[in-house]
This record gives C-alpha cells, sequence and structure tokens, in this order.
C-alpha cells in the first residue's frame, strides 16, 4: 500500500550554520495508522508537524501527502490542499473568538465553497458526534478546555480530511478531560482516520497510537510499533 | 547607576524602533506628509488671507512712488527729502522715460502697432532698498538696448521679442530679455539707467522716479499727509505724479479675493485630517505595544522609564517626519507659491517663517500628546495588566456583525473582514473620519474643478468664440486693442469688413460670425465710463453665460454683469441711461451675464442700440465660432495667411489664473488622500499584528493568500464605502457652500450650469472614492498578512 506521509530526508534550517530543527527525517505513515510523535522540548516534533501539514516549508528533501509533493506546491496550492486533506488539532485549540461554535466548525468548508446546505449538515453531524450540539450558537470563550478541543476536533474533520493531524491535543486539559479527548481521537481511528500526533507523554503515545517515533535533536531515534492499538485491530 | 539606566532606556527604545520598523516608518511617513500638507495648507492660507501685505513686507515695498522732474529739484533736494522725519527708508533717484512703443502684433500675423506709452525707469539691478523686484524669465538688462518688462505689462510679450520707441530721435530698439515683477508696480519695464536719456523725446522734461517709506503710511489720509510734506520739502511743481501702494494694495486685493475661501476650504480639511490621523497612528503605535510594555516591567523598568522608551519609540520617527515634512511643505509651496504670486499679480510669495516653526512644533506637540496619554496609562498598568490587555482584543464588540453577516452569501473571507472593523469601534470611527476627510475632499475638488473650468470657458469665450479677426483701426476711429496700424490709413471700415468676411466665408472651418463694436458710454451714476460691447446679428452663442433673465432681442436692450447691477442698484427689467457720442439713449436691462472682466461693469447689446444715436459705428473685431473638430490654431494660421499682415487674427485660450488655481486644488487632493491612505494602511497594520495569530489560524484551515488578501482589504472596505457614501453629499455642499462664496468674493454671480456640475454617473465613482482610499492604503497589509508563515503568525501571542 502507498504511504500516506512520506517524508524523505527532509532537513529544516532556521538559522544559516545552527542546528536543523529536522535533520534528514525519513519516515512513512501508512493510511489508517495512529503514530505518535516523541521527543524532549526542542526535538523537532511540532516543526516535522508543520512540514506535514504544510505550514512551513523544508529546506531540502521531499515532503509527500496523500500522493502529491506539498514542498513544492504555492502558498495558494498548499493552502487547498490542506482544507482538503489535513485536519490539524492543536493544544491551545486555536478557536476564532469572533465566530460561534458553529461558525468555527463550518470555517473550512466555506473557505473551501463546499455548499452552504451541504456544509451545514456536515456540521450538525460532527457536532453531534462530538456531543457539542447544545453549544452551537455559543463563543469558545465560554466554553471548556475540552468542549473547545472537541470544537477543534469537529472542525478538523468538517471536509473529511485523510489525515488528522494533533500537536499535542491533551497538553492543555486536566487528566480526566485529556482522557476523553484521547478516547476520541482512538474511536476516529477506529474508523479508518489516519493521526499523526505529537506529544511529549510516552503513556499517551502508547494508549493513542499504534507506532511511536521518537525525535531528538531533530532526528529519528527510534520508530517502533507500541502495540497499543493494534489489538483491536 | 543613572548611565546604566539611561542605556536600559535607550537599547529598549532602539530595539522597540528595529522590530516595529513598519510602524517606524507609518509613522515617519503620516508625520511627514501631515507636517507638509499642513505647511502647504497653513502658508496657503495666511498668505492668502493677506498676500499683498506678506509679499510688500518680503519685497520691501514702497509706501510711495513719486515722479520727480530733475530739472526743478536738484540732487541735493532729493537727497534732502530722504531724511525727512516721515521717511523711513528711501530709494533712488531713478531716470524715467515715458515711451510710445511699437509692439509686435500676435504670433504668426508678422505685424506690428502700436500701443499704450510705457513708464520705464532705470535700474542698474534689479535689488534695492525698496521695491525688491523679482526676476521671473530670463535675466537683467546689461547695456543699452536690452529691456526688462514687467510681468503686469498687458500684452505679456517674451523675452527676445523687440520693442521701437516711436517719437524719439533714432527709433531705438529694445529687446526684451527678461520678465520681472515689482510689487508696487513701478513702472512698465526697466532699462540701464543710461538707457534712459536716449529714450526720451525732444523737449520732454528729465524726470525722475524716488521710493518712499513712511512711518505712518496705513490708511489714504496718512500718505496724503507723507505727500503733503514731500511737496513742502521739494520746490514746487517738481513732484509731478504720485502713487500709494495702497492703490495697487486695493487692485490686487479684489482679484485675489475670490481664491481665498476654497483655500481655506482645502486648508481647514488638511490640519483637521492631519490631526486626526497623527493622534489615531501614533496612540494606536503605543497602544500596539502595551504587551511589550509589560514585559519592560516585569524585567525592572519604572513606569517612567516605560514611558520614556516607549513615548520616545514614536517621537523619534514623528521628530524625523516633522523635519522631512517642513522640507516637503515648502519645496511643495515654491511652484505652487510662485505660480499663485503671478496669479495675485505680487511679486514673490513665501511660507512665512512662522509656519515653517509653528506648524512643526505643533505637529511634534500633537505626537508627544498622542504617545504619552497611552504610554503613561501603560506605564501605570501592572506588568501583568499590561500584558493582558496587550495580548486580548476587547472583547464583546462585534459578535452581532459576525452572525449577520455571516447569513449572507458572500464569499466567507468577505464576511468576516467585513464585520472585523465592529470589534474595534473606537479605531472604526477614527478610520471613518480620517478616509471620509479625504473622499470629501476628492469629491469638493472633482466639483471644483470642473467648475472652475466652465469659470474658465465663461472668462475667455474659449470654446464659444475660439478665434477673433481684428480691424485695422482707420484714422479718427477708434484705436482698438491693436492700434492702428499702416493698413488703417488707407483702407476705409467698409473695405475691412468685406474683406474679412469674404475670408471668414471662404474658410472651411468657420460656422458662424458676428461683428462686435467696442465703445466706451457713460452711465448715469457712474463716475468713469464703462465699455459697451456692440453686436451686429444674433451673438447669443458668443459665450456670455447667463445667471438670470434672458439675451437681448433687439435694440434697446443690454445684459449687464453682476458688479454693474450691485453697483447701479438696478435689476433686470430696470431701465438705464447711458450716454454715446453726447446723445443719451435709455435701455432695459433684460439679463445678468458672466462677465467679470473690467470689475464686472460694461454692457452688452445689439448694434441698432447704438448705431441709431450716431454715425460712424463700426466693428472693431470679429467673433468666430467653428465646426466641431476645427482646430483653433490651425483655422487661426490659414485665416492669417488669407488676410495678410493687417488684420491681426488671435486664438483665445483659458486664463492661466484658473488652471493654476486646478494646479493646485489636484495637488492638495492627492496629499489630502495620500494622508487618509497612510491611516487605514496604519489602521490595517494595527489590526493586522493584533490578529496575526487569528490569520494563522485562518490560514491553517485552509485560507488561501487571495482569500487573505480579500478579507483584510474588507476590514476597511465597508468603512470606505461607508465614508464615500457620506461624502458625496458632504463634498457636494462644500462646492454648494464654497463656489458662491468664492463669486461673492469676486463681485460676480455664477450661472446655474457653473454650480450644477455633478453628473449622476460622476457621482457614483465619486461615492466609490472612499472604497478606493481604503482598498490602497490597505493593500500593502494585506499582501504582508497573506505571505505571513502560517506556522510563524500561529507561533505568535
Amino acid at each position: 500500500m502507498d504511504a500516506l506521509i512520506r517524508l524523505s530526508e527532509v532537513t529544516k534550517r532556521y538559522d544559516n550554520g545552527g542546528r536543523p530543527a529536522v535533520d534528514r527525517v525519513r519516515l512513512d505513515v501508512a493510511p489508517g495508522e495512529a503514530v505518535a510523535v516523541m521527543g524532549p522540548s526542542g526535538s523537532g516534533k511540532s516543526t516535522l508537524l508543520n512540514l506535514i501539514a504544510g505550514l512551513d516549508r523544508p529546506t531540502s528533501g521531499t515532503v509527500t501527502v496523500a500522493g502529491r509533493r506539498i514542498d513544492t506546491l504555492s502558498e495558494t496550492g498548499v493552502a487547498r490542499f490542506r482544507r482538503q486533506q489535513v485536519g490539524m488539532i492543536f493544544q491551545f485549540f486555536n478557536l476564532l473568538d469572533d465566530l460561534t461554535v458553529a461558525d468555527n466548525v463550518l470555517l473550512p468548508a466555506q473557505l473551501a465553497g463546499v455548499r452552504r446546505a451541504q456544509a451545514r449538515a456536515r456540521a450538525d453531524e460532527l457536532l453531534a458526534a462530538l456531543r457539542i450540539e447544545r453549544h452551537r450558537d455559543a463563543y469558545p470563550g465560554r466554553l471548556s478546555g475540552g468542549e473547545r478541543q472537541r470544537v477543534a476536533i469537529a472542525r478538523a474533520l468538517v471536509n473529511r480530511p485523510a489525515l488528522l493531524l494533533a500537536d499535542e491535543p491533551t497538553g492543555a486539559l486536566d487528566t480526566a478531560t485529556g482522557e476523553e479527548i484521547g478516547e476520541l481521537l482512538i474511536d476516529l481511528n477506529r474508523t479508518g482516520q489516519s493521526l499523526v500526533l505529537v506529544t511529549h507523554n510516552p503513556d499517551l503515545a502508547a494508549r493513542y497510537a499504534s507506532r511511536t517515533v521518537q525525535l531528538v535533536d531533530g532526528r529519528i531515534a527510534s520508530d517502533a510499533s507500541t502495540g497499543a492499538l493494534g489489538a483491536w485491530r | 547607576m543613572r548611565r546604566g539606566r539611561a542605556g536600559a532606556v535607550a537599547r529598549a527604545l532602539r530595539g522597540g524602533l528595529a522590530r516595529r520598523r513598519v510602524q517606524t516608518l507609518v509613522i515617519g511617513l503620516v508625520v511627514t506628509i501631515s507636517t507638509g500638507a499642513c505647511v502647504l495648507a497653513l502658508g496657503l492660507v495666511v498668505v492668502s488671507n493677506a498676500p499683498f501685505d506678506n509679499a510688500f513686507a518680503a519685497q520691501h515695498g514702497a509706501h510711495l512712488m513719486a515722479t520727480i522732474d530733475s530739472g526743478k529739484a536738484t540732487t541735493a533736494q532729493l537727497a534732502a527729502s530722504t531724511r525727512l522725519p516721515q521717511v523711513t527708508a528711501a530709494a533712488g533717484p531713478h531716470p524715467e522715460v515715458t515711451i510710445t512703443p511699437q509692439l509686435p502684433g500676435p504670433p504668426g500675423s508678422g505685424g506690428q502697432f502700436t500701443g499704450p506709452p510705457l513708464t520705464l525707469v532705470g535700474r542698474a539691478s534689479p535689488g534695492g532698498p525698496l521695491d525688491d523686484l523679482t526676476l521671473r524669465q530670463g535675466r537683467w538688462a546689461q547695456r543699452p538696448g536690452e529691456i526688462v518688462l514687467s510681468s503686469d505689462f498687458q500684452f505679456g510679450l517674451p523675452p527676445g521679442a523687440q520693442i521701437t520707441a516711436v517719437g524719439v530721435p533714432g527709433r531705438p530698439r529694445l529687446t526684451v530679455v527678461g520678465i520681472a515683477s515689482s510689487i508696487n508696480q513701478s513702472a512698465d519695464g526697466w532699462v540701464v539707467p543710461r538707457e534712459i536719456a536716449a529714450l526720451r523725446a525732444r523737449g520732454a522734461p528729465p524726470t525722475v522716479q524716488m521710493l518712499y517709506r513712511f512711518a505712518s503710511a496705513s490708511t489714504a489720509a496718512a500718505i496724503r499727509a507723507d505727500v503733503a510734506a514731500l511737496n513742502r520739502a521739494l520746490p514746487p511743481g517738481a513732484v509731478t505724479a504720485t502713487q500709494s501702494y495702497l492703490a495697487v494694495k486695493l487692485q490686487e486685493s479684489s482679484g485675489i479675493a475670490p481664491i481665498v475661501p476654497f483655500v481655506v476650504a482645502f486648508g481647514v480639511i488638511g490640519l483637521v485630517l492631519s490631526v486626526l490621523i497623527v493622534v489615531n497612528v501614533i496612540s494606536g503605535a503605543v497602544v500596539a505595544g502595551y504587551r511589550r510594555i509589560g514585559i519592560l516591567k516585569s524585567i525592572g523598568f519604572t513606569p517612567g522609564q516605560v514611558v520614556a522608551a516607549y513615548a520616545g519609540q514614536v517621537m523619534v520617527p514623528a521628530l524625523a517626519g516633522c523635519l522631512a515634512g517642513v522640507v516637503l511643505g515648502n519645496l511643495l509651496s515654491v511652484p505652487l507659491l510662485s505660480q499663485t504670486a503671478t496669479v495675485y499679480g505680487v511679486g514673490a510669495l513665501m511660507v512665512p517663517a512662522w509656519v515653517d516653526i509653528g506648524v512643526p512644533v505643533a505637529m511634534l506637540c500633537l505626537a508627544g500628546l498622542a504617545a504619552a496619554a497611552p504610554a503613561v496609562r501603560g506605564g501605570r498598568l501592572s506588568a501583568v495588566q499590561a500584558i493582558a490587555t496587550g495580548r486580548a482584543p476587547v472583547q464583546g464588540h462585534g459578535y452581532a456583525a459576525h452572525r449577520l453577516l455571516g447569513k449572507l452569501r458572500l464569499p466567507r473571507p468577505v464576511t468576516i473582514g467585513l464585520a472585523a472593523p465592529l470589534a474595534r469601534p473606537t479605531r472604526t470611527a477614527v478610520t471613518l473620519a480620517a478616509i471620509l476627510l479625504g473622499a470629501t475632499a476628492v469629491t469638493f475638488a472633482a466639483g471644483l474643478s470642473a467648475s472652475l473650468t466652465r469659470v474658465a470657458n465663461g472668462l475667455s469665450h474659449s470654446k464659444s468664440e475660439p478665434v477673433q479677426v481684428y480691424l485695422a483701426s482707420s484714422p479718427g476711429g477708434p484705436a482698438g486693442p491693436r492700434g492702428p496700424s499702416k493698413a488703417g490709413a488707407a483702407t476705409s471700415a467698409a473695405v475691412q469688413q468685406r474683406t474679412i468676411e469674404a475670408a471668414l466665408r471662404a474658410q472651411p472651418g468657420t460656422l458662424r460670425y458676428v461683428a462686435e463694436a467696442d465703445e466706451q458710454v457713460s452711465v448715469a451714476g457712474l463716475s468713469k465710463e464703462v465699455p459697451v460691447t456692440a453686436f451686429r446679428g444674433n451673438a447669443s452663442w458668443t459665450g456670455y453665460d447667463l445667471i438670470s433673465g434672458r439675451w437681448f432681442n433687439g435694440p434697446g436692450e443690454v445684459d449687464v454683469p453682476t458688479n454693474f447691477l450691485t453697483v447701479t442698484g438696478k435689476a433686470i427689467g430696470d431701465t438705464v441711461t447711458m450716454n454715446f457720442r453726447g446723445n443719451d439713449i435709455t435701455v432695459r436691462i433684460v439679463g445678468e451675464v458672466f462677465d467679470p472682466g473690467n470689475r464686472g461693469l460694461a454692457l452688452l447689446t445689439d448694434w441698432q442700440t447704438l448705431a441709431s444715436a450716431g454715425r460712424g459705428l463700426a466693428p472693431a473685431v470679429y467673433d468666430v465660432g467653428l465646426r466641431p473638430g476645427t482646430s483653433p490654431a490651425a483655422y487661426a494660421s490659414a485665416l492669417s495667411t488669407a488676410l495678410g499682415r493687417d488684420y491681426p487674427v488671435s486664438v483665445n485660450g483659458n486664463d492661466p489664473f484658473v488652471l493654476t488655481l486646478i494646479g493646485l486644488i489636484g495637488t492638495l487632493t492627492l496629499l489630502l488622500a495620500v494622508v487618509a491612505g497612510l491611516g487605514v494602511l496604519n489602521t490595517v497594520v494595527l489590526h493586522t499584528r493584533e490578529r496575526v495569530h487569528d490569520l494563522g489560524i485562518f490560514k491553517a484551515v485552509g485560507m488561501t493568500p487571495r482569500q487573505t488578501i480579500a478579507m483584510v482589504i474588507c476590514w476597511v472596505a465597508g468603512v470606505g464605502l461607508a465614508a464615500g457614501a457620506i461624502a458625496v453629499p458632504a463634498g457636494m455642499a462644500l462646492h454648494a457652500y464654497i463656489l458662491p462664496a468664492m463669486a461673492s468674493a469676486a463681485g460676480t454671480g455664477l450661472p446655474a450650469s457653473y454650480l450644477n456640475v455633478y453628473r449622476p454617473a460622476e457621482l457614483a465613482l465619486l461615492a466609490l472614492a472612499g472604497l478606493v482610499i481604503a482598498a490602497a492604503g490597505a493593500m500593502l497589509p494585506a499582501g504582508w498578512a497573506a505571505g505571513t508563515r502560517t506556522a510563524s503568525a500561529l507561533r505568535a501571542e
């Protein structure tokens, strides 16, 4: 099976002559996999995620996602690619405070030009699935952390992306709420959603991912199956 | 220790300046252009209010010019007159002579004509203790045979033209080498002093010109007293003529007055707009730095140090902008004031020194106040409060707008952008006001330019009668503007008319023509004679625009300008009695026309009105209307060739006075629009910085660069559209107020067509002026926002 994500000798430097944030990384992720990227602070985890999402460009190497070389796309091309193929979940949610929950969820669909009725139906479906439909007209500032992260997950899924990227999705949540979110992610992966999540917590990695990639100083130190999710595949 | 603290503040200041390069640049540019616009506008307002007085002081004008018979007053007596107790300054004696000149005819005519008497004064250089002359073209006369003409000389000869002194032994010829202006209008021309004797006719008494300034000369009575003292100091009959500066001032002021209202209007708009933008830019820059202030405080900066670092961060570019703005304002002022000085008929105009000092000082104080208030407030906040205030946008505003606009079937980036201004209502209101002022200036300027173009056409008749053909005057007949020529001596008026009319009929470009006679009549109630123009045939097309009433239908009816009605106290429908060649003629006033020439004292009538009163009425000129598409210059050249040198042919052009005004309007409007656009740019830059994290989110969920640009432009597009919609009626109202004020100051009414200049299609475009200013100001920061790296934006707090 072709890899959903293929990073080939990817390097990212922020300073000329400085240590690269990501150093000659080779990584393949198959469709339907749940991969945890771990490492200490400054190991390059978030940089790697940004490169996969097209939020940043590699200094060298190639990044292919869903069959497309995203490192060569224009800003317009990568934005279009992202809204169709990638859903992003952030540690601090990154919701727009001026928009209601429903409007936040709808935004990627509206930017992609999806018909109003179709977009609304999909948003309603996601709000119900994530059990936040009663908050549809509320503003993010009034929600709890867990509720905000559910909104963020709904937004990430509205365009049915091939890939879900999560950067420390439970980092800003208390333990119980974090577990709820983690279960959500497991459920999504169980339905076939490909998932790459960044975390510094080995327990989270072990519980929510079938494979863990360890980054140290920008390089892959290890890449091993955790066996945690593999049990019920 | 103190040096260490000052060093920390300086480092914080330098760091802020370096990091916020865009903001620093915007502050500098806005203050530069605002200061420049204020210097220009205030300079023009001040100069317009007292142009003669300003120029008189700058050019050391003389209160009195006296022509003195040097055969009756000795040099010692002239010197003694300069030491009278009343005299504070004096210049002269300058030798003086009056000549009868033969002048070249209009370009292409090849003819010459005898002009009115010219008073020439001998001066070795244009400078002097009094009546400092301003050289406008060419150079000063250096040898006999050269003449510098006054810019007030009615026939406007260029350098290189030749003038022959008639009735003087040898018929000396003078070549024009320069054009100069005198605040005192002290002569029609200047030559080297030793030339004067050669230009004096045999038997003419030698005269000199003396110039005096007096301790008391502000009123006509004071001047009369000074003249009396001068007469007592010199031998009886020595003083043959005097001219007071007050007469010149009165003459110039009436020409200047129409300009004042519109310059004041632009000046006020410019000042208000500049103040608004400077305050908005600078206070916004400080508020945007609250987070940084919080960080500085958290590492130990005292409130005073914070205020110094932060206010300094905006004062440095503001100071640079003030200094650059003075230079800019003066650079812009130089050509405009030079043209305006020509328009005003005064020697030279400069921005007053107190404007050059006062405006930047005021702007700097304004900038300081605008920076100090929020800087002090930020300094008083605790570190945590400052960081929190700097990080969080104002909550609670704009939610309803987002909900409502989200329902519209418009692209989502557009609706998000349109709703954004409501999150910052105060900043939006200031932006709206700035765009409104800029767009109002644009609407006002468009109408004013259109009206002034119609005024120019109405003054020159260049659209209706672009070509005029003059008869050569016959002996004993009226001299006319061109004076008698050799042909006039030999050819009767009737033959000339037949010749001209045949030539006109033969020219393919001729549409119509009418002969006019230009005479003088005395009118009951008026002390001086008034010019009357009698037309032989239908002349309603000749370009005299009606203000009220109608064009005359036949003999016994006249049309008159506004001031004629004002001065005589008459109204349309009244009769007036005029005396032509000893015969009283009573005519009825049937219309008021736009004709401010000769201070609005004139009559227009049918040929038979005058012909019935006396024999020998002859036309002086033919007014010619051309077929559409005919070039006036080419037509005039062909007609001149057909008629020969004896019949001068001229082409009517628009008065450069009005063209200068239109240029001035354009410059001021552009400056104001640029300042308004910079204000928008600053608003959008601030907004972009505040919302950089949100921009990252938008881009992360798939907003393309083009969608980002659309969203950012829409942040101000709605405000621009609203401002434009208000600006159109505001600009029209300003136009409807200012234009009649200008006309009233000139002593004339205005035809309705000069006021009704706004066409619906034009208004629709003008309504977009606000949008254009807003979009233009937002383009650059929109591009920056679109180009921001998403990952970097997401990391921003």
